[in-house]
């Protein structure tokens, strides 16, 4: 009798922590879905600003046409790339391209005095900021969603219930992968 | 750290039952203190020895006591945050304006870093340099900073204040603090209209006065209290919140530089109240007790020392704090804002003549002054330079397109000087208009503030040449200004009167015109950038002497 307590007891308890645990693995799966909702948010807004940008220094730059076409094309990939991937790499691909982009509006006066060029290239470094903030937040959160199902004892719940690890959404760009210069 | 909303909402359940609960505490304490005080003053027994209330007087104190508090918490946590950010004066942001843009871009950026927090940027048009954050029970989340602050840091410096702001939002100590800011407020009012009933009612009866004086004690007594709750409050948090904001933003030496520039100047003009001290990110009412660790300075400073915040962000950064202060020395803020080229010659007459197709034929050449008079004319008319083969729309010409500036719609004024229609235009980010022909510029009065604080255009050699001039023909111009005021021009915006023409303010020796009804202000030609030279370097043109 005392063993059949005991027994009902440990199987209760433990019933109580699977489902506790379940219900904060779908907590932080939630979240990261969240975070993944965020950065597709700034990558669309990224996508409606370039048209814009393209519209308005296309006159100013009759010669420079391979590096608008780069970037028109890099925004359509981006577009449609549909798996985590090939959107990061997409994504990367499409930054590089307005960089250089950017570097090329350096070289005409008229466009660099231009207020609407100034304030469509603020815009887009605020969008880039905040796709990278997103992706901050969502690698974080992919963190502590990994984390916890394949720490113990965790795990055996996300083993039993089935969940899967998440990707990261990294960036494949060599150059970003250096440590940022120091410069005031 | 709490990042979901749940334990948020849950955290901060729990703080305003605390909150609730500490209201009614100090209020009996209060009233059984009075009740104490009135007992053996007034109705004192035969006996002597103190009389300790009863057990029924202390309950009625307790009754009033819960009363009062619910009353008080009803009158404080209603509008929260309208009152709370419109006793610092903060306004919401000029969407016009490219420095609040500039804000806008930032606060959204640091919001995602937070995981999708909604937060309103908010402005206090003062010079000091400091920001705050509030938060209230609905979830509405504030960042407010200083135009100082906008005018004087670099993007990366301001984005960590503003991470340190949406880190007190985001671990909901943000609502804390507020929720006590404006709890204490009420005493805060009290305690100065009291003081201010005081000083009047002196004449009063006797008891009257000893009145006034038990109410006035029980409040400085109550202030004190919630004093050393918010202190508590808000010491321990703003180091926390610099540790989250580096989790934010992954940049310790930006905050560590932002807390340095901040602490070096100025960051006591945010004319805050005493209340209102723990919402900022440095204390805006510095006192020698700040830059203390012991026990005192624990209990009664808003906030740590400067030194210990930034020592700790230069560890998490592998610096020290010489590096620190060899990186400020040539610190150049990069500004948000496009240059435009001044000069002072006039701006260049309109010389070459135009045709312009009508009706299948070309009509002229005319001057520019001409085709102003000829009226149909249109953007996409034909138009033909003289002498020149290439033909085009008028936009073609950029000289041209000023002919169509009268067809704008009339609100937004007319120049005073020339009579044509004023444009819009971005000067340092402010929205201002401009007069294209004279240079003149008309200047909303609310707007000054932002000019004179901002400092993104470099004056040129000329410039700086007619500034010292007019500072030292200071005591000439006076006399002549003020022997007999002048009307001159007739408001360009609200058209209501003459504008006055005077001294901006009475020791800046530039005369501008203000409107007397709308207050804004015309600007002459040189004007405006004379006036900003003059305030940037009022100590050497003005005050040589120490005096004015």
């Amino acid at each position: 009798m005392v063993v059949m307590l005991v027994l009902l007891f440990i199987v209760i308890v433990a019933a109580i922590w699977f489902f506790a645990t379940y219900n904060s693995l779908i907590g932080l799966k939630l979240r990261v879905e969240n975070a993944w909702s965020q950065i597709d948010v700034q990558l669309k807004r990224r996508h409606d600003l370039i048209p814009n940008l393209v519209e308005t220094v296309k006159g100013y730059m009759a010669y420079e046409k391979d590096t608008l076409e780069r970037v028109i094309k890099a925004r359509s990939q981006a577009i449609d790339a549909s798996n985590l991937k090939d959107k990061a790499q997409a994504e990367n691909f499409l930054t590089q391209t307005l960089r250089s982009l950017f570097a090329v509006v350096e070289k005409y006066p008229d466009l660099k005095a231009n207020q609407n060029v100034l304030q469509l290239q603020g815009e887009l470094t605020s969008t880039e900021n905040k796709i990278s903030f997103a992706r901050q937040y969502f690698n974080d959160e992919v963190q502590n969603y990994n984390t916890m199902i394949q720490t113990v004892p965790s795990n055996f719940v996300a083993g039993i219930a089935n969940f899967q690890k998440k990707e990261f959404f990294e960036i494949e760009d060599a150059s970003q992968k250096e440590p940022p210069q120091v410069k005031l | 750290m709490p990042f979901t909303f749940v334990e948020i909402e849950k955290r901060k359940s729990r703080v305003i039952v605390f909150a609730f609960f500490f209201l009614i505490l100090i209020y009996f304490l209060t009233a059984y203190l009075l009740l104490f005080i009135i007992e053996n003053w007034f109705l004192r027994g035969e006996e002597g020895g103190l009389l300790w209330p009863s057990l029924e007087h202390s309950l009625y104190a307790l009754v009033a006591a819960v009363v009062i508090a619910f009353v008080h918490w009803l009158n404080s946590t209603d509008n929260l945050i309208l009152k709370l950010s419109s006793s610092i004066n903060a306004v919401p942001l000029d969407p016009k304006d490219l420095y609040h843009q500039y804000l806008q871009n930032i606060v959204d950026e640091v919001a995602i870093a937070t995981g999708g927090r909604k937060i309103k940027p908010m402005i206090i048009p003062s010079a000091g340099m400091n920001a705050f954050a509030l938060d209230d029970f609905a979830g509405h989340s504030i960042i407010g900073v200083t135009e100082g602050l906008l005018a004087r840091l670099n993007r990366s410096q301001i984005e960590a204040v503003v991470a340190h702001e949406a880190a007190h939002i985001a671990s909901g100590d943000c609502f804390t603090t507020t929720l006590v800011c404006s709890l204490g407020e009420l005493y805060e009012v009290s305690v100065n209209k009291l003081k201010a009933t005081l000083g009047q009612e002196n004449r009063g009866s006797n008891r009257g006065v000893g009145l006034i004086i038990l109410i006035y004690i029980v409040l400085v007594f109550t202030n004190f209290l919630s004093k050393t709750l918010r202190c508590f409050l808000s010491r321990a948090s703003e180091s926390r919140a610099d540790a989250i904001a580096v989790k934010l933003v992954r940049n310790p030496l930006s905050l560590a530089e932002a807390l340095k520039l901040i602490s070096q100047k100025l960051h006591s003009q945010c004319g805050a109240q005493d209340n209102m001290q723990s919402i900022f990110i440095v204390s805006p009412q510095p006192n020698s007790l700040d830059e203390k660790e012991n026990l005192l300075a624990n209990l009664f400073s808003t906030h740590p020392p400067i030194k210990n915040r930034v020592g700790m962000l230069l560890a998490m950064a592998h610096l020290d704090e010489k590096s620190l202060d060899e990186n400020l020395k040539d610190f150049v803020r990069v500004s948000p804002v496009a240059k435009p080229v001044f000069s002072l010659e006039a701006a260049p007459p309109r010389t070459g003549k135009w045709s312009f197709m009508r009706d299948g034929i070309w009509n002229g050449p005319f001057s520019f002054d001409e085709l102003k008079g000829i009226s149909g004319i249109l953007p996409t008319q034909w138009f033909k330079a003289e002498g020149a083969e290439q033909v085009g729309m008028a936009f073609d010409f950029p000289e041209l397109m000023d002919l169509f500036d009268k067809n704008l719609p009339a609100s937004k004024g007319t120049c005073p000087n020339c009579k044509v229609a004023l444009q819009e235009f971005s000067y340092e980010g402010v929205p201002v208009l401009r007069c294209n022909y004279c240079e003149g510029y008309f200047v909303d009065h609310y707007k000054i503030n932002r000019l004179l604080i901002r400092q993104d255009y470099a004056p040129a050699p000329e410039l700086v040449r007619l500034a010292k001039l007019v500072a030292e023909s200071k005591d000439k111009m006076m006399l002549r200004n003020y022997k007999n005021p002048r009307f001159v021009i007739e408001c360009p915006v609200c058209k209501k009167c003459k504008m006055s023409r005077q001294f901006f303010v009475y020791s800046y020796p530039v005369e501008i015109d203000r409107c007397t009804a709308c207050s804004g202000v015309w600007f002459d030609k040189t004007e405006l950038e004379v006036l900003q030279y003059i305030h940037d370097n009022k100590e050497t043109l003005l005050y040589k002497d120490g005096a004015f």
